[in-house]
């Protein structure tokens, strides 16, 4: 035993090739979907979603006179085919003002998720830039916009974009924009903390040490990872978002009946609370379903994106 | 009540313990079929990479395995009594009693919010019938047993005021202020500084002669094993693989692991030109290979290794899980069971020779 | 009882046939004059501010106080100390990964820090990194081809097919297969992350590689490789290292030089063999008695030091190390000792050095 060393015995060849590594290639992004497609609850939200947005942006566009008013209607029952053999969807039946309640829920549907997701998109760009300078800068640049963020947030957010109503009148685009740049700042923070802590990950200190340009920085190794926390926001802004708009309509600052939105329904269903109190049901439904849809999804994307959750090879 | 068995056996002994853990992916069999026992006032060195098993081992014995983890055999009897048999009300009042534990991250296992002295107190009123008067007396007692100046000062300071290496002479503390027999060190000293490291290993060789208290010493660092232990276990891949008294493990290594991690270090004391390597890495919980779980990175490989084999006594007090005889040399055909041969009597030879 | 253990007969017969690795870089440093990489009374200081827009100062983190060293063309530095004294803080200063508050380092006779940001660019190609964490040096959102091949294509090789090209022949000089080129970070144990990352630094044909603890994540049998890897490198692409570690045996093992920091000083600096032999100052004396060997018949001296590691915030006045050093005198807290040759190259910034005894070892039966 004593002069024996370790490597010394004749090796018995060792099939190589065991070793090897012969599982499908998984990227980052495979590993995060199907992490997300785990989620249950996460995919029923992203699904209920998918059906809202699909049936709220097709079902105006291929029924006729979808919003509008029929006096001969008067509280008809439910129907897919009018009389005259037109396509009516109306599945919900008719008020007493002769409006297909269902049509007309699921155009309310569209004018809301329309805002929520513009007005995400709002929030998600500025949110981006002034915390991505922000983070990336840091020093006094850092200081002075963490400021302003301290300043947006204290001032009443409700209240401003009354103020902005009142001012340039109840259209769909003043709402998208008022709740847009009152709802930036926590998009803003989010993304400044990831990118002072990633400016210090070390593979983004090897990407400088290669010589990389402050841009390739930015979009190939702080970008990317900043954004997971920015969809998980993002789609829980929607649900915000389309809430805020619905309370703004209800209290009767928000888009006139034109361009009824579900807040504008519940308001008017209201009105009626007494003698037609199912009136507020639809509406209210739809609008917990975008909520919790949304959440779900969030919750989702959560955990898909967190790198931490790892997936086993098999 | 631990003092009527003292004399009789072991202080632990564990038979055959497996802890699997049941995940989406398949099971992951971390702990194997674990038998080794330890001494009173012995200390037990268990060395192995990560993912080795040891860790899980000794949360074992705390009974701390949580789901999807699950002890599903074995048997760990301390003083006799088989703790997996043992209520959790019970195994509540055997923890931090008989058996402590200290963890590597000292920050994680103290509570923030709570006092260095109050953490000890509550453990000491836990046990005994103290008060909280004579709990924090205790405390101040134990800080400075493990060698914190102005004891009664820092009994009143948070987790956080403190460094690194006070910070584990407090977990010490606690886990000592019940005078257990038993101590359970996760590798108490890797997240310290070599000068802090030597400092604790100091107190502990010091505490484990003033307590007359055995140690299981969970380290990836063989120095750390060479200083501290009498007996060593070697883990791989969920399985003992080696096991013997501290000079044969580190003078007359058997299993071509323990080779491989003891040539494979750098030494201080030794300059050599290239390090010995052992191929390859540690391998996959979920794809692990047929037979001796070593055989891929293994320079002796044989046929034979296709065939899981036992542990086998190699010299007094030294048992082995390898095909190579005593002396080191590949079996003789027809010395050794063929494959087949051991293949029919597979659970039979896979029993611990007593 | 046969007690000759194994590992003396093996490194019996490995001394004896052939040089170390470090007695051959020693030999081949000595024959280019100039040094590679020059370190001058570097300072870097973290401030610590505070107040209402976060601009007061309320003080400063002394992390590296004034460190004066030079690199030769092909040796290897070592770099020594417990955490926080200075050392990772060092690395990134020469990599310009930090601005430096004072001091000035030259590599190959031009200033780093007067460069302007074209001419760093082009110094980058010279200078390279590997990191401790295999798990945080890597991009998880890139394949090993696109974080191989990142610094080529940032210097210009924007063919995609030539990238890929040089990009396999690299995986295969750090040993790592080639057909994993499209995989990604997650898929790969610590040890073939480090691979990755070596594969990274060497991409760009470097000179000089700042290895900032690059084993110490990693499994016992895995460093041996890694480490094995980088002196095969280092013989194979005439690479100069400044490896900075915590663990003395590692350093020792790949070092033709080293040098010990205790809270932002160098507190010695000597050809490896002589510092682990013949350390000159009381805290790399304490250092190396305080590692434990794998060896349970061998007792060596033990001096524990007393207490922890001041804060580099507010170090001790006079000899930084006076606080726990057991041969301080009056003189070590009011006088900073200077690091002076005592002989030989030997620097030690100790005013007792000459006194400093080698320690005491023996084989017990």
């Amino acid at each position: 035993m004593a002069d024996r060393t370790y490597d010394d015995v004749t090796q018995v060849p060792v099939d190589d090739t065991e070793d090897i590594d012969r599982t499908e290639v998984r990227s980052y992004w495979q590993l995060a979907r199907r992490r997300f497609v785990r989620h249950r609850l996460a995919v029923i939200g992203a699904i209920t979603l998918a059906v809202l947005i699909v049936a709220a942006a097709v079902v105006p566009l291929v029924v006729e006179n979808a919003t509008g008013v029929s006096i001969s209607k008067s509280f008809a029952p439910a129907e897919i085919v009018d009389d005259e053999g037109n396509l009516v969807l109306a599945l919900l039946g008719y008020s007493r003002t002769g409006i297909n309640m269902f049509t007309q829920l699921m155009a309310a549907t569209a004018t809301s998720l329309m805002i929520g997701f513009a007005a995400v998109l709002i929030i998600v760009f500025i949110g981006v830039v002034i915390g991505a300078v922000a983070g990336y800068a840091g020093g006094w640049v850092d200081n002075v916009l963490m400021r302003v963020v301290d300043i947006a947030l204290s001032m009443p957010g409700l209240f401003i974009i009354i103020a902005f109503v009142a001012f340039w009148g109840a259209s769909i685009w003043t709402i998208i924009l008022a709740i847009g740049i009152t709802g930036w700042t926590t998009a803003a923070r989010l993304v400044r903390a990831e990118f002072l802590s990633l400016r210090e990950a070390d593979y983004v200190q090897a990407a400088r040490a290669l010589g990389a340009s402050p841009r390739r920085i930015i979009l190939r190794h702080m970008l990317p990872p900043a954004l997971a926390p920015i969809i998980v926001a993002a789609s829980l802004g929607v649900a915000d978002s389309v809430v805020l708009e619905a309370a703004l309509s209800f209290l009767g600052f928000g888009i006139g009946a034109e361009q009824a939105s579900l807040g504008t329904l519940l308001n008017v269903a209201f009105e009626y609370l007494n003698r037609e109190p199912y009136l507020v049901l639809f509406p209210s439904i739809v609008l917990i379903l975008i909520v919790l849809a949304a959440n779900f999804l969030g919750d989702g994307m959560r955990d898909a994106l967190d790198p931490r959750q790892r997936v086993e090879q098999q | 009540m631990t003092t009527v068995s003292r004399s009789v056996g072991p202080l632990l002994e564990i038979q055959g313990l497996k802890t699997h853990f049941f995940t989406q992916d398949g099971t992951v069999r971390a702990v194997d079929g674990v038998s080794f026992q330890i001494g009173h006032a012995k200390t037990l060195g268990v060395v192995g990479e990560s993912g080795c098993g040891k860790s899980i081992t000794s949360l074992s014995v705390m009974r701390l395995i949580e789901r999807p983890g699950k002890i599903v055999e074995g048997s760990i009897k301390l003083n006799g009594e088989d703790l997996l048999e043992k209520s959790d009300e019970e195994m509540r009042d055997i923890r931090g009693d008989q058996v402590s534990m200290i963890f590597q991250e000292p920050m994680t296992s103290l509570n923030p919010v709570f006092t260095c002295g109050e953490q000890i107190s509550e453990a000491v009123q836990q046990h005994t019938a103290a008060s909280r008067r004579e709990g924090m007396d205790r405390a101040v007692e134990m800080l400075s047993l493990v060698g914190i100046p102005d004891a009664k000062r820092r009994a009143r300071e948070y987790p956080h005021q403190l460094s690194g290496g006070m910070r584990q002479r407090v977990m010490i503390a606690m886990a000592l202020s019940t005078d257990p027999d038993l101590l359970i060190a996760d590798e108490p000293t890797t997240a310290l500084d070599v000068t802090i490291q030597a400092q604790i290993l100091e107190l502990m060789r010091d505490l484990r002669e003033k307590n007359r208290m055995a140690i299981m010493l969970i380290t990836h660092d063989l120095g750390v094993v060479a200083e501290m232990a009498d007996e060593v276990v070697v883990m791989y891949a969920g399985k003992v693989v080696e096991r013997g008294d501290v000079r044969t493990i580190f003078g007359n290594p058997h299993h071509p692991y323990t080779q491989g991690l003891l040539h494979s270090i750098p030494r201080l004391d030794e300059r050599v030109d290239r390090l010995e390597v052992i191929k390859g890495t540690v391998p996959s919980p979920y794809n692990l290979p047929a037979g001796c779980l070593f055989k891929r990175r293994c320079p002796f490989r044989m046929p034979i290794c296709d065939v899981a084999p036992p542990m086998r006594q190699i010299g007094e007090e030294h048992t082995s899980r390898c095909w190579l005889t005593p002396a080191g040399e590949p079996p003789e055909v027809g010395a050794d069971p063929t494959p087949e041969e051991a293949e029919a009597a597979g659970e039979q030879l896979t029993v611990e020779p007593r | 009882m046969t007690t000759q253990p194994t590992t003396t007969d093996m490194t019996g017969s490995e001394t004896s046939s052939g040089q170390t690795s470090a007695e051959r870089t020693v030999a081949r440093g000595g024959l280019a004059a100039a040094p590679l990489l020059a370190v001058d009374d570097l300072v870097k200081h973290f401030e610590i501010r505070g107040g209402l827009m976060g601009i007061s100062k309320l003080g400063a983190v002394r992390a590296v106080d004034g460190v004066s060293f030079t690199v030769t063309e092909g040796e290897t530095l070592g770099l020594v100390g417990e955490s926080g004294c200075g050392k990772t803080t060092l690395g990134k200063v020469i990599l310009r990964l930090i601005p430096p508050t004072s001091g000035s380092v030259t590599f190959e006779g031009k200033p780093l820090f007067e460069l302007n940001s074209r001419e760093l660019k082009a110094a980058r190609r010279d200078i390279q990194v590997v990191f401790q964490d295999p798990y945080a040096s890597l991009n998880p959102r890139m394949s090993v081809g696109e974080i191989v091949g990142e610094g080529l294509y940032v210097h210009g090789m924007t063919n995609k097919r030539e990238r890929e090209a040089a990009v396999r022949d690299l995986l295969k000089r750090v040993g790592l297969n080639q057909q994993h080129i499209h995989r990604y970070p997650h898929e790969f144990s610590g040890g073939q992350r480090q691979r990755i990352g070596i594969a990274r630094a060497l991409a760009l044909r470097p000179k000089f590689i700042v290895c900032d603890e690059p084993v110490s994540a990693l499994d016992v049998s895995v460093q041996s490789q890694v480490l094995n890897l980088l002196s095969d490198l280092q013989d194979e692409f005439q690479l100069t290292y400044l490896f900075i570690a915590h663990n003395l045996a590692v350093v020792r093992h790949l070092s033709s030089r080293v040098g010990v920091m205790y809270l932002g000083k160098l507190a010695e600096l000597a050809e490896a063999d002589d510092l682990y032999e013949n350390p000159r100052h009381p805290y790399t004396k304490a250092l190396l008695s305080a590692i434990p060997i794998p060896d349970p018949t061998v007792r060596r001296e033990r001096i524990v030091l007393k207490g922890d590691l001041p804060s580099p915030a507010n170090p001790p006045s006079g000899c930084r190390f006076h606080t726990r050093c057991p041969m301080a005198q009056e003189i070590c807290k009011v006088e900073e000792p200077p690091l002076r040759d005592i002989g030989g190259g030997h620097l030690s910034a100790c005013h007792f050095a000459e006194d400093v005894t080698p320690l005491k070892e023996r084989r017990a039966s």
